[in-house]
């Protein structure tokens, strides 16, 4: 790496796995719980499993958000991080918080709100966290020499993230206008700002993957993101159909989130034309497998199971069914959770100075949860369509339902064994890397002489 | 061909544009949301009962205006499917309302909780939800067999269907109801309703907390749910 401070991103990936590692554990506590396997039910019921399971899915997103950032600013802007020791105080502070919040819901202490459980008082704590990281990001940047359309993406998505955060937090007493606020911040995260992350991540692996001309992977950067917010702005509609909101947003919500796919479709085409034209022959090709692979997840994932139930004519069946819980696992895992790991796989030989590119458990651990992922949307995907007719169609009591559908939690839990395989041996990889050593390359530019000494 | 800068410009310019127009739409939207949600009615009780639902995080197993996770029923029209005494009665105990089946938590609300989400769930009901949840078309609920007895009471539908069916509606918990009037009298029926376990001890029906009028009418109802009777 060119930086000694870059090293801090092992930290946040490091944390990463390890809360990934727990979110699919309780994953697979409510997947039991579907085929009557209840016996934690006292300690842990669906709820608490339901909370921790959501919440360390968007706490281990934001660590790696935040890993990637601190590993691809100083590259692209050629300077060190501006507050090196912060950003260990940074992730500290955000780990603390986050097991609070995770033990805290095991004794009821949340605010019962999807995606958004966390407490209200740690909730400050996290936008503070957010915004020292921001100021970090920001502040390497300003006194960079150089700024690219890459890190500049990037950091807007991250600075708007933390702030549309704040909507979730207005007080209301009326059902309604807490729906309305929750997804200003939950729609606009994961299928707005979230996607300029996204963007920039995958703009800078692109980059130095394929070797293909910056100014065109920037050039269709800014087309792909543009699209993003098109769509995705008033696609916050789709969410507004049943609430006790105005009947136009049947419409509007209809006709922007169809549109919602165009972006992905964008990111799949970018990725794939730009393997193809790279001529550069990388030696990690694994991460490239992983870029690519989150572009055209998140394409089908995200976008086409997005559309697949976001007409307000299907969505008026569909929602609130595990229809939802099919699209949610896929699109999150195509378009951030493989993104997480396509940086993570990218940046690893880089951080530890080892080159264990091609390792046959990390080609396992690609297609063990890639195949791994398709099945359990499958499952779910049955699972929801079944319910659909029975409950919503035919009329049949929901418990009754229920019973027809446990044949297909089986099939999910032995997909997610398969999932999990491939999860267990990503992690090994992760482990048998080793500590970050932080050789700092020797490069001609100002890059070196300026690097800060190690912590 | 596209130049970089366009390709800002389209960016920035799409942007601005549509979070203007979501920002004036949203503007708008808390406007008309009083009249399509009744916001006159809602009341402290209302209010409270609302906090009562996040406080225990009741969306992490149940949908409400169908947000929430999948484990458990759709509840924005619970006040009408299964009235305030079923509620009052899962509220309690949940797992006698449904032994055997998939667990609730057991949660110790007070008789003002209780009526507080009665009274939340009331108001959720009544709002204007442009069609959600629709109603059933096909199948079970469209082509229910005609039963004797004329009109099912609305204590029926609400609370006994949750586990027994009748007429090919209902819940399969329970026995099917048809031809009960056959095999019990009126006299074991409603020693039957009013406190399961003094008839038959263990049973897993539950006590269900009707008044006296309420059990009066089911038990009518389902003495005449002869083979005969059609």
């Amino acid at each position: 790496m060119k930086y000694q401070s870059q090293k801090v991103a092992y930290w946040f990936f490091a944390t990463c796995m390890l809360l990934l590692a727990l979110q699919i554990i309780y994953g697979f506590i409510m997947a039991f719980a579907h085929v009557g396997f209840d016996v934690l039910h006292p300690w842990i019921p669906f709820n608490v499993a339901r909370a921790t399971h959501t919440n360390l899915l968007i706490v281990w997103m934001l660590t790696g958000f935040m890993g990637a950032a601190y590993f691809i600013i100083p590259d692209e802007c050629e300077r060190p991080i501006y507050w090196p020791r912060l950003a260990y105080v940074q992730l500290i502070a955000l780990v603390v918080v986050s097991v609070t919040a995770v033990i805290g819901f095991h004794f009821g202490w949340w605010e019962g709100r999807k995606f958004l459980e966390i407490p209200r008082p740690l909730d400050y704590l996290v936008v503070v966290d957010v915004l020292l990281f921001v100021a970090n990001i920001g502040m390497t940047i300003w006194k960079a020499p150089k700024i690219t359309t890459t890190s500049i993406v990037l950091f807007f998505g991250l600075l708007m993230a933390a702030v549309l955060y704040l909507p979730g937090m207005i007080p209301t007493d009326h059902q309604t206008h807490d729906s309305f606020w929750r997804w200003w911040v939950v729609h606009l995260w994961v299928e707005g700002v979230w996607e300029l992350i996204m963007g920039g991540i995958l703009a800078y692996l692109l980059i130095r993957l394929t070797g293909v001309d910056r100014e065109l992977v920037e050039k269709w950067l800014y087309v792909i993101v543009g699209f993003t917010f098109l769509s995705g702005i008033l696609g916050t509609g789709h969410h507004y159909y049943f609430i006790g909101t105005p009947s136009y947003w049947l419409w509007i919500g209809g006709i922007f989130s169809a549109l919602e796919p165009l972006a992905f479709l964008g990111m799949a085409i970018y990725g794939l034309a730009l393997a193809k034209k790279g001529g550069r022959n990388h030696p990690n090709r694994i991460a490239l497998f992983w870029t690519v692979g989150c572009c055209v997840m998140a394409f089908v994932g995200a976008g086409l199971l997005g559309a697949a139930h976001t007409l307000p004519q299907v969505n008026l069946f569909t929602h609130g069914t595990l229809v939802t819980a099919m699209h949610a696992h896929m699109a999150f895992w195509g378009a951030y959770a493989m993104l997480i790991l396509a940086i993570i796989t990218y940046a690893m030989p880089i951080l530890t100075g080892r080159k264990l590119f091609e390792t046959a458990s990390a080609t396992f651990a690609f297609w063990a949860t890639n195949i791994g992922m398709i099945a359990m949307t499958v499952a779910f995907g049955v699972a929801g369509v079944a319910q659909v007719y029975l409950e919503r169609r035919a009329g049949m009591e929901f418990l009754d339902v229920q019973r027809e559908l446990q044949v297909h939690f089986i099939g999910l839990i032995l997909a997610a064994t398969l999932f999990t395989s491939g999860v267990i041996a990503f992690i090994y990889n992760f482990i048998r890397y080793g500590w970050p050593v932080g050789d700092v390359e020797e490069t001609p530019s100002s890059g070196a002489a300026v690097a800060a000494p190690a912590e | 061909m596209l130049s970089k800068s366009a390709a800002r410009a389209f960016f920035l310019s799409g942007t601005l544009l549509f979070s203007a127009v979501f920002i004036w739409l949203t503007v708008d939207t808390f406007q008309r949301i009083p009249a399509q949600t009744n916001a006159g009615d809602l009341t402290e009780s209302v209010v409270r009962g609302k906090h009562l639902w996040e406080e225990n995080n009741c969306m992490g197993c149940h949908t409400l205006l169908g947000e929430g996770a999948y484990y458990a029923p759709e509840l924005t029209r619970v006040y009408d499917r299964r009235g305030p005494a079923f509620i009052g009665q899962m509220l309690r105990d949940p797992e006698a309302v449904y032994p055997g089946q998939r667990r609730m938590v057991t949660y110790d609300f007070t008789d003002e909780q209780v009526a507080d989400m009665v009274a939340f769930f009331e108001w959720i009901g009544r709002m204007d939800l442009n069609g959600f949840p629709p109603e059933p078309t096909i199948g079970i609920a469209a082509a229910a067999i005609a039963i004797p007895g004329g009109k099912r009471p609305e204590i029926f539908s609400q609370v006994c269907t949750a586990c027994h069916s009748l007429g090919g509606v209902g819940g399969t918990i329970g026995p099917a109801l048809d031809g009960v009037g056959d095999r019990f009298d009126r006299g074991y029926l409603m020693r039957w309703i009013t406190d399961p376990q003094a008839v038959k001890p263990g049973t897993k029906m539950p006590q269900l907390g009707l008044t006296e009028e309420q059990r009066n009418e089911v038990v009518i109802f389902l003495s005449k749910q002869r083979e005969a009777g059609l």
